[in-house]
C-alpha cells in the first residue's frame, strides 16, 4: 500500500503551491503542464531528493539522467541487486540498448541514455514510480514504442509521470492533472481533461481541443482509423489494428462547411455534425459541433458571419489526416 | 658570483658523495610522510565525500573547521601536540615524543584537512544531475559516498597530491614533536634548517634538490593517474 501525497507546500507566488495532493493508489497521474510550471519541483518533492521533500518510496527517474563513469552496465546495476539488475537487463532489451551495455556510459547519446535510465528506474523494486520527461530525449517515431515498454513494466504500480508533451500523456497516463503557474488548474481522466479543459488557460496549456478514444479499425501503410463511437478518424500512427487508442488533432485543423457536403475534397476525415455553440477565443470563435462526439474548429467572425453559423446549424467538418496524431492509450 | 659558485660546487659534491647520513634522511622523509599521506588521505577522503555530498546537521562548522585547518601553520600544530606528548602531558606515558611516529602523527594531522578540503570541492563541484542521480538511487551512505568518490576521482587525486606536498614540505610540525635528532628523527626540512644555522650553504642546498626530486617523482606518479583516463 502506497499512498503517495504532497500536502502544505507553498514555495512563494508564482511558483509552487498545493495545499493537498494525493495520487491514486495503482494508477498512472500525468502531471501536465508548461516550462517552468512547476512539475519537476512537484516531483522532487514527492521523491524526497529536494531540501524540505519527504522522501517517498519510489523509482525515481530525474530529468536529465547522469551517465556515471564506467560502462552502461554498470550504470544499469547501481543501486539494484542482482533480481533487478537481471530485470533491467531485459527492460533494456525490449527498449532496444543491451547491445550498447559495455561501452562506456558517457559515450550513449541522449535517447540511449534515457533508455538505459529508465530501464534502471522501471528494475527497482519500490511500490511507486517517479519520472520526470521519461520520452523527452526519445525519437518522436520511436516514442510510442517505448511508452508501451514503460506502460508494462509500470504495471500495476503507482505512477508519477511529468511531461509537457500531450502524446506521451495519453500514452502514459491514467489521471492527469495539469498544473499552471504552480497551481493546480484541474485534474480529471486523461481523454476527460483533454476534450473538456477547464478553461481557457488549461485549452491553451493542452494545445489539443480533439480527442477521439476508441480502437483501431484499420491500417494502412502510415495511417490507421480510431472508431470512438460513432466517428472514424484517419491520422498517422503506428498501433496495431485492434489496440487501443486515441486520435488527436487542434482547432485550426478542422475545416468547417455549412449543409451536407458528401465527398467533398482529398480530406479521409469528413463528418456531418450539428452546431452546438459559438464561443469567443481572443479575437477568434470557437465553434463546438456534435458530430457524434463533440469537435471544435476555430474560425474568423468573417467566416462564421459567411457560413451563418449559429447552434443549431447543420454542418459538415474535414480534417486531412496527415494533421490527426494517433497514439496508443 | 664565487660566494655562489662555491655553494653550487659543495652541493654537486655533497650529492656525489650521497652518504649514508643523507640517505638515512631522504628514507625516514619518504616514510614518514609518506605514512602521514595515507593516514591523512584514509580519514581526509571520507570525511570530504561527507561533507561535499551530505545535508547534516553542523555542516556548515565543520567545513569552516577544515578550511582553517587547511591553512593552520605546521608550528602551531606541532605544539599542540607536543603539549598533549609531553613528559607531564595527558599522553606524555604513551613515550612518542621525539619519535618518528610522533612526526606521523603531526602530519597526519595537517593532511586530513587537505584533502578532506580539496575532495569536498572535488564532490559539491559535481554537476547537478550528478547530485540529483545519485540521490535518486537511494543508495545506502557508504554505498552513495563511494559512487560519488568514484565520479570526483581526479579531483581526489588532486587532495591526495596536495596533502603529500604540505606534509613533505612542512618543517615546524616534525622540528617541534621530533626534535631533528641526527639519526633518528631528521628529515630533509629539518636538516636543511640545521645546515642552513651552521652556514653549511652547500649541504642545505644538495638536500633542497633532493626535497625538490621527491615531490616531482610523487606529483610526476600522481598526475599520470589522473590524465591516464583521458588518453
Amino acid at each position: 500500500m502506497t499512498v503517495l501525497t504532497l500536502e502544505g507546500i507553498d514555495l512563494g507566488e508564482g511558483r509552487l503551491q498545493v495545499d493537498r495532493l494525493e495520487f491514486s493508489e495503482g494508477r498512472k497521474t500525468i502531471v501536465f503542464g508548461p516550462n517552468g510550471a512547476g512539475k519537476t519541483t512537484l516531483l522532487r518533492l514527492v521523491a524526497g531528493t529536494l531540501r524540505g521533500g519527504r522522501a517517498a518510496a519510489a523509482a525515481y527517474l530525474p530529468q536529465r539522467p547522469f551517465a556515471f563513469r564506467g560502462s552502461a552496465q554498470h550504470n544499469l546495476a547501481l543501486g539494484l541487486d542482482d533480481q533487478a539488475t537481471a530485470t533491467a537487463g531485459k527492460i533494456a532489451a525490449r527498449l532496444g540498448v543491451d547491445r550498447l551495455l559495455a561501452q562506456p556510459a558517457a559515450t550513449l547519446s541522449g535517447g540511449e541514455r534515457q533508455r538505459l535510465a529508465l530501464a534502471a528506474t522501471l528494475a527497482r523494486p519500490e511500490p511507486a514510480v517517479l519520472l520526470d520527461e521519461p520520452l523527452a530525449a526519445i525519437d518522436a517515431r520511436d516514442r510510442s514504442d517505448v511508452a508501451a515498454v514503460v506502460s508494462a513494466a509500470i504495471g500495476g504500480r503507482t505512477a508519477v509521470v511529468v511531461t509537457h508533451d500531450v502524446e506521451t500523456a495519453v500514452a502514459l497516463g491514467d489521471e492527469i492533472i495539469v498544473l499552471v503557474d504552480g497551481r493546480v488548474r484541474q485534474r480529471g481522466q486523461v481523454a476527460e481533461v483533454l476534450s473538456l479543459p477547464a478553461d481557457e488557460t488549461v485549452a491553451g496549456v493542452l494545445g489539443v481541443s480533439n480527442l477521439i478514444v476508441g480502437s483501431v479499425t484499420d491500417a494502412d501503410d502510415s495511417l490507421v482509423a480510431v472508431a470512438g463511437g460513432p466517428m472514424k478518424v484517419w491520422g498517422i500512427g503506428s498501433v496495431e489494428k485492434g489496440g487501443a487508442a486515441a486520435a488527436m488533432f487542434s482547432a485550426e485543423a478542422v475545416t468547417v462547411f455549412a449543409g451536407d457536403i458528401e465527398g467533398a475534397g482529398s480530406a479521409r476525415n469528413l463528418w456531418a455534425g450539428v452546431v452546438v455553440e459559438v464561443r469567443p477565443l481572443g479575437r477568434l470563435l470557437e465553434v463546438v459541433v456534435d458530430a457524434g462526439q463533440r469537435v471544435v474548429a476555430v474560425l474568423t467572425p468573417g467566416s462564421v458571419d459567411a457560413l451563418d453559423l449559429s447552434a443549431g446549424s447543420a454542418v459538415s467538418l474535414a480534417v486531412k489526416a496527415t494533421a490527426v496524431r494517433v497514439v496508443a492509450a | 658570483m664565487d660566494f655562489l659558485g662555491d655553494v653550487v660546487r659543495d652541493a654537486l659534491d655533497v650529492l656525489g658523495a650521497f652518504g649514508s647520513e643523507i640517505s638515512e634522511v631522504l628514507w625516514l622523509t619518504l616514510l614518514v610522510s609518506a605514512i602521514a599521506t595515507v593516514i591523512g588521505v584514509g580519514l581526509g577522503i571520507p570525511l570530504g565525500v561527507a561533507l561535499g555530498l551530505g545535508r547534516f546537521r553542523g555542516r556548515g562548522v565543520l567545513m569552516a573547521l577544515v578550511n582553517t585547518g587547511m591553512g593552520i601553520p605546521p608550528v602551531l600544530a606541532g605544539l599542540l601536540l607536543l603539549l598533549l606528548l609531553w613528559n607531564d602531558g595527558p599522553l606524555g606515558s604513551w613515550g612518542l615524543l621525539f619519535t618518528p611516529t610522533a612526526m606521523v602523527i603531526a602530519q597526519a594531522l595537517l593532511a586530513i584537512p587537505i584533502a578532506a578540503g580539496v575532495t569536498a570541492g572535488a564532490v559539491r563541484g559535481l554537476s547537478f544531475d550528478a547530485h540529483e542521480h545519485i540521490r535518486a538511487l537511494r543508495l545506502p551512505p557508504a554505498s552513495r559516498g563511494a559512487l560519488a568518490a568514484r565520479e570526483a576521482w581526479p579531483g581526489l587525486v588532486a587532495g591526495a597530491a596536495a596533502a603529500f606536498g604540505r606534509v613533505v614540505s612542512e618543517v615546524g610540525a616534525v622540528l617541534v614533536v621530533g626534535g631533528n635528532v641526527k639519526g633518528e628523527t631528521r628529515v630533509l626540512t629539518t636538516a636543511i634548517v640545521q645546515e642552513t644555522r651552521q652556514a653549511d650553504f652547500g649541504t642545505a642546498l644538495a638536500l633542497g634538490f633532493l626535497l625538490l626530486l621527491v615531490a616531482l617523482a610523487v606529483n610526476g606518479v600522481l598526475t599520470w593517474i589522473q590524465f591516464r583516463e583521458e588518453r
